[in-house]
């Protein structure tokens, strides 16, 4: 049923809260191998998505499947395949950053030299003593991402993972992860709200606004349907925000 | 698989996460401190005591008991808000559903930890009772008796503990699971001590003690000792298929 080609198919995927739908039925297709970027405004559902797709939040409707698994009879094997970094950063504040990995590396079963190479790659390794409360913002940001990196799973899905860096921080961050799938053969899920920053780490793209898919493809994609459609075409920023607009008026007409 | 290996290593992991969070200070405190009040009694006005006919050890719990209850489940009930602090304040928890084993076991991770730390805390409580027993009473026979009696104290932690951790659990807040269990405790104060069914609250078990009638133990086990211990197992049972439950629901909100 699920395409070899794609290492994660979402079809039809809903969540509801309260009466509104945070994601409304999208289908998503993540080749293997490649960097796919998730693309949308503050609200649009990208944190949800992956929620779900983690089994953090279980779907209103519709389903997915990762690597041949479907969630929730996989629920571990799935997970198993994944490293993950949602939202705000996640960690034990009264640990070290070393020992924050640590608790994770017993959790997957992986050698003691995997936390030392997940904060090298980070660029953690002279703070990995000092507890977690007193890092800084991008500090907790990079441990979260070295958390994920742990073990090197063959699927990272990170949400807004350049929140909260320095400029140099997000330049040095977008790098490594734009050199996971060769480094470590894995495909990587990553969001954001900027089309510019996506630009230069994705291989293909998704644009959700409100809920919903408005766009899925390679940026050639998205160039050219901006031409058919006669947005702006000379920024890609600009193709973006132009189909949010248009999206955003006719839900405005239709309310 | 995973399941398995984090069983094994559950209780260190849990363990491990209370570094520097007060939680092993405050039981050792807690364990001094209320393995001291016999002690203290019986130095103080020990004719007061030594004057009573009956079991030394019976004459030690009658005189003793209520407030050491009091200040195990406080124990209990602080224990697990810390623990569960630890998860909530830096959003660790969420990281930990994101992992592949399976999520209950951190709930039993944590229990058990808890019940050995407790049962640890009970171990000095007997010790120093034990010692009033020998020192004050010059009865040197009375560990069996102690042992038994102990365990039996261990036995009805056991649903106050596993209703603590899941208030906790459920809580993200700590004040609010603290403000919860205080509630419940003063609760269990204030329920009859006679009425059998209402002395099955989980927070009133662990004041519950048998001291009077271990003797009797080696015959036949009193009625009231078994109906309690059999609550116990159910009540935690209980609680453990509460939380299984509860992981469960939660992902639909
Ligand atoms: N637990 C919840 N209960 C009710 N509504 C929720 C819940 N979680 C998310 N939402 C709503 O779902 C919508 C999508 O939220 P989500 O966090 O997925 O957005 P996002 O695309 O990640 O946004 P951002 O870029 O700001 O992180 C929002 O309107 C949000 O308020
Ligand atoms: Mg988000």
């Amino acid at each position: 049923m699920s395409n070899d080609r794609n290492i994660i198919e979402a079809h039809q995927l809903s969540r509801s809260y309260a009466g509104f739908r945070a994601v409304d039925r999208i289908d998503l297709h993540v080749p293997r191998g490649s960097v796919y970027g998730f693309l949308g405004p503050n609200g649009a559902g990208k944190s949800t998505t992956m929620k779900m797709l983690l089994g953090l939040t279980t779907p209103s409707e519709g389903y997915f499947v990762v690597d041949g698994k479907k969630n929730p009879e996989n629920r571990v094997e799935i997970l198993k395949e994944i490293g993950s970094l949602i939202e705000s950063p996640a960690f034990y504040g009264n640990l070290t950053g070393e020992e924050n990995l640590d608790i994770i590396r017993r959790i997957l079963g992986l050698p003691k030299s995997a936390v030392s190479q997940a904060l090298d790659l980070v660029g953690l390794t002279q703070y990995r003593r000092r507890l977690a409360r007193n890092y800084s913002l991008g500090m907790k940001q990079r441990l979260g991402l070295a958390g994920a990196l742990l073990g090197k799973p063959p699927i990272l899905i990170l949400d807004e993972p350049t929140n909260g860096l320095d400029p140099v921080g997000i330049h040095e961050i977008r790098a490594l992860i734009r050199s996971l799938p060769a480094q470590f053969d894995c495909t990587v899920l990553v969001s954001s709200h900027l089309l510019s920053e996506i630009e230069l780490m994705a291989d293909r793209i998704g644009i959700l606004n409100h809920g919903r898919i408005l766009f899925e493809g390679t940026l050639e994609d998205l160039k050219a349907y901006g031409l058919t459609q006669g947005y702006p075409t000379g920024n890609l920023e600009e193709v973006f925000l132009a189909m949010v607009n248009e999206d955003n008026g006719r839900r405005g007409m239709i309310r | 698989m995973t399941g398995s290996r984090h069983g094994k290593n559950g209780l260190y992991l849990e363990g491990k996460k209370l570094k520097r969070t007060g939680f092993y200070p405050a039981f050792l405190a807690g364990g001094l401190l209320s393995a001291a009040f016999p002690v203290i009694n019986l130095a103080v006005r020990p004719e007061s005591f030594l004057s009573l006919e009956g079991s030394p050890f019976h004459i030690l719990m009658q005189a003793n008991w209520q407030l050491m209850a009091m200040i195990n489940v406080l124990l209990v009930l602080t224990g697990a808000c810390i623990m569960y602090h630890t998860e909530h304040s830096g959003n660790a928890i969420l990281k930990m559903s994101s992992l592949p084993f399976r999520e209950g076991s951190l709930f039993l991770g944590k229990a058990l930890v808890m019940a050995s730390v407790c049962a640890v805390v009970l171990l000095i409580e007997a010790a120093s009772v034990l010692f009033c027993t020998i020192h004050w009473f010059g009865e040197e026979g009375m560990l069996p008796e102690v042992l038994i009696g102990f365990g039996f104290s261990f036995l009805m932690l056991l649903p106050a503990l596993l209703c603590s951790l899941l208030i906790a659990s459920v809580c993200k807040n700590m004040w609010v699971s603290l403000g919860i269990g205080v509630v419940c405790i003063f609760l269990a104060t204030m329920l009859p001590k006679d009425d059998f069914v209402l002395s099955l609250f989980p927070f009133a078990m662990p004041f519950q003690e048998i001291s009077g009638e271990i003797h009797k133990l080696l015959q036949q086990v009193p009625e009231t000792v078994w109906k309690l211990s059999a609550a116990a197992g159910a009540e935690s049972a209980l609680f453990i298929v509460l939380e299984f439950v509860f992981l469960k629901v939660r992902r639909w909100f």
